[in-house]
């Protein structure tokens, strides 16, 4: 005699509604509290310790020493959340973002603190340099 | 005779139809079963249209069977919509033509394994020679319970006995209780065999997707591919439109092409029903079983089977 056990239960399945969540059409199902997504760099706040680069396993940081701070690409991140726990100023955070897939490895949503980002803020210190400078001289 | 071919393509073209539909709504109903929401019931349509248009792969350690293969099989497939009962008698009716029906029926998974062992790919052979043991298996206790009906249906003194087209003049439940005992055993069996026809949940035998990466279609792609799954959803119609007409035969008398069309119709809704139990249903709640389990269920259950309800219905017959 075959017993079917599941018999039962997916006849009733039937006139149940799925349990599924239809995700383009509706929102994904939401984030726990604490959820570890995209990291957040604040550049202003960075003091370049490098305490992010001795502790990251993965290779995301790379130091900027003429500018003491950080540039990282999150293509290599593995979302431990070491960097955020061990930054003294707060300067990275995460962020319930999830959804990063692009075409591009090298994509803007990948990065912070680009090459371009990294020029402008040269210029702004030299700026600030000049201005001394000036004041210095007045 | 041309009028014949005509409706031979018409009947063609909507059991292709009516057989990529009902794969539709199988996996639909699986998902359901399972909460889940499933594809769109067009979906097999999708998918044959996509593989039509993919690129064709063929590896070099193939023959040239592994091409001629797909084409045979859905050839097979059409032929052998001559000779099944939809609903009205078959088109190509004839005296004994019950021979022939078997006869297709099997060279199709015959040409299906010719092209899997041409392929040259040892998961292909693997899945080639359960597909022959499954095979060799299942087919007896289904002819002799198609033998029996037949035979029963001859001493009603029909005009061309063993013709599948008797099946729509008298049925195996006139013959009185003895036959109806033999006639529910009957059923089991039948069901038991169209669920191995169609290979669905003991029987997934050959296409193993997680033991031997999908059997005998695994070397095949694109084209190919696309005509072996219509071959396969149009044997799937074939075999269940065999069951029902032994088992079920009942449709309405009407005169005229109205009639062969309602009567198409109410046959079509009851393979989806006997598709549903043995197909989708089992599919769902059975697992797959070892290829030595499958051919011992096969021949000690269901070949025993059938040979019990053979001799009851015999006994009824003569009684």
């Amino acid at each position: 005699m075959i017993k079917l056990p599941l018999l039962s239960t997916v006849l009733k399945n039937i006139a149940k509604r799925p349990a599924t969540n239809l995700f383009p059409k509706t929102d994904p199902v939401p984030v726990p509290e604490d959820f570890r997504g995209k990291i957040i760099y604040h550049v202003d706040k960075c003091v370049g310790c490098r305490m992010c680069v001795m502790v990251c396993p993965a290779g995301v940081f790379i130091y900027l020493p003429e500018v003491r701070k950080v540039t990282l690409w999150l293509g290599r991140c593995v979302f431990c959340k070491q960097c955020v726990d061990v930054c003294p100023t707060r300067a990275l955070e995460m962020s319930d973002e999830f959804l990063l897939a692009t075409y591009d490895k090298y994509d803007k949503k990948l990065r912070w603190f680009t090459e371009e980002e990294i020029e402008e803020y040269k210029r702004k210190l030299e700026e600030q340099k000049k201005a001394k400078e000036v004041a210095k001289k007045s | 005779m041309i009028w014949e071919l005509l409706a031979l393509l018409g009947i063609y073209a909507y059991v292709s139809i009516a057989s990529l539909l009902y794969a539709g709504i199988d996996r639909k109903l699986v998902a359901r079963m399972q909460r889940r929401i499933g594809p769109p019931i067009l979906q097999p349509f999708y998918d044959f249209l996509k593989l039509a248009s993919k690129e064709t792969i063929v590896p070099n350690t193939a023959n040239f069977m592994f091409k001629a293969s797909p084409i045979l099989m859905l050839a097979t497939t059409i032929a052998l919509l001559a000779y099944t009962p939809i609903g009205f008698k078959p088109l190509f009716a004839t005296k004994g033509d019950i021979i022939v029906f078997i006869y297709l029926l099997t060279l199709a998974d015959f040409f299906l394994v010719l092209g899997a062992i041409s392929s040259g790919n040892p998961y292909a052979k693997v899945g080639a020679s359960r597909e022959i043991a499954l095979l060799a298996s299942r087919e007896p206790a289904m002819m002799l319970g198609v033998f029996t009906v037949m035979w029963a249906l001859s001493k009603h003194g029909v005009e061309k006995p063993f013709s599948l087209a008797n099946l729509y003049e008298h049925n195996i439940w006139e013959f009185g209780p003895m036959a109806w005992v033999g006639g529910a055993v009957l059923i089991y069996v039948f069901m038991t065999w169209l669920a191995s026809e169609v290979e669905a949940g003991f029987f997934n035998v050959p296409e193993a997707e997680q033991e031997i990466a999908e059997g005998p279609l695994v070397e095949y792609s694109g084209r190919y591919l696309a005509i072996i799954k219509l071959a396969e959803s149009l044997k799937e119609f074939i075999a269940a439109s065999l069951v029902v007409a032994i088992l079920f035969p009942w449709g309405i008398e009407m005169p005229g092409l109205e009639g062969y069309v309602v009567n198409l119709l109410i046959h079509t809704a009851k393979v989806f029903a006997v598709l549903f139990v043995a197909k989708t249903v089992f599919r769902a709640v059975t697992g797959r079983l070892r290829v030595t389990e499958a051919v011992n269920l096969l021949w000690t259950r269901v070949f025993s089977a059938s040979l019990v309800a053979s001799l009851i219905i015999a006994m009824g017959v003569v009684m």
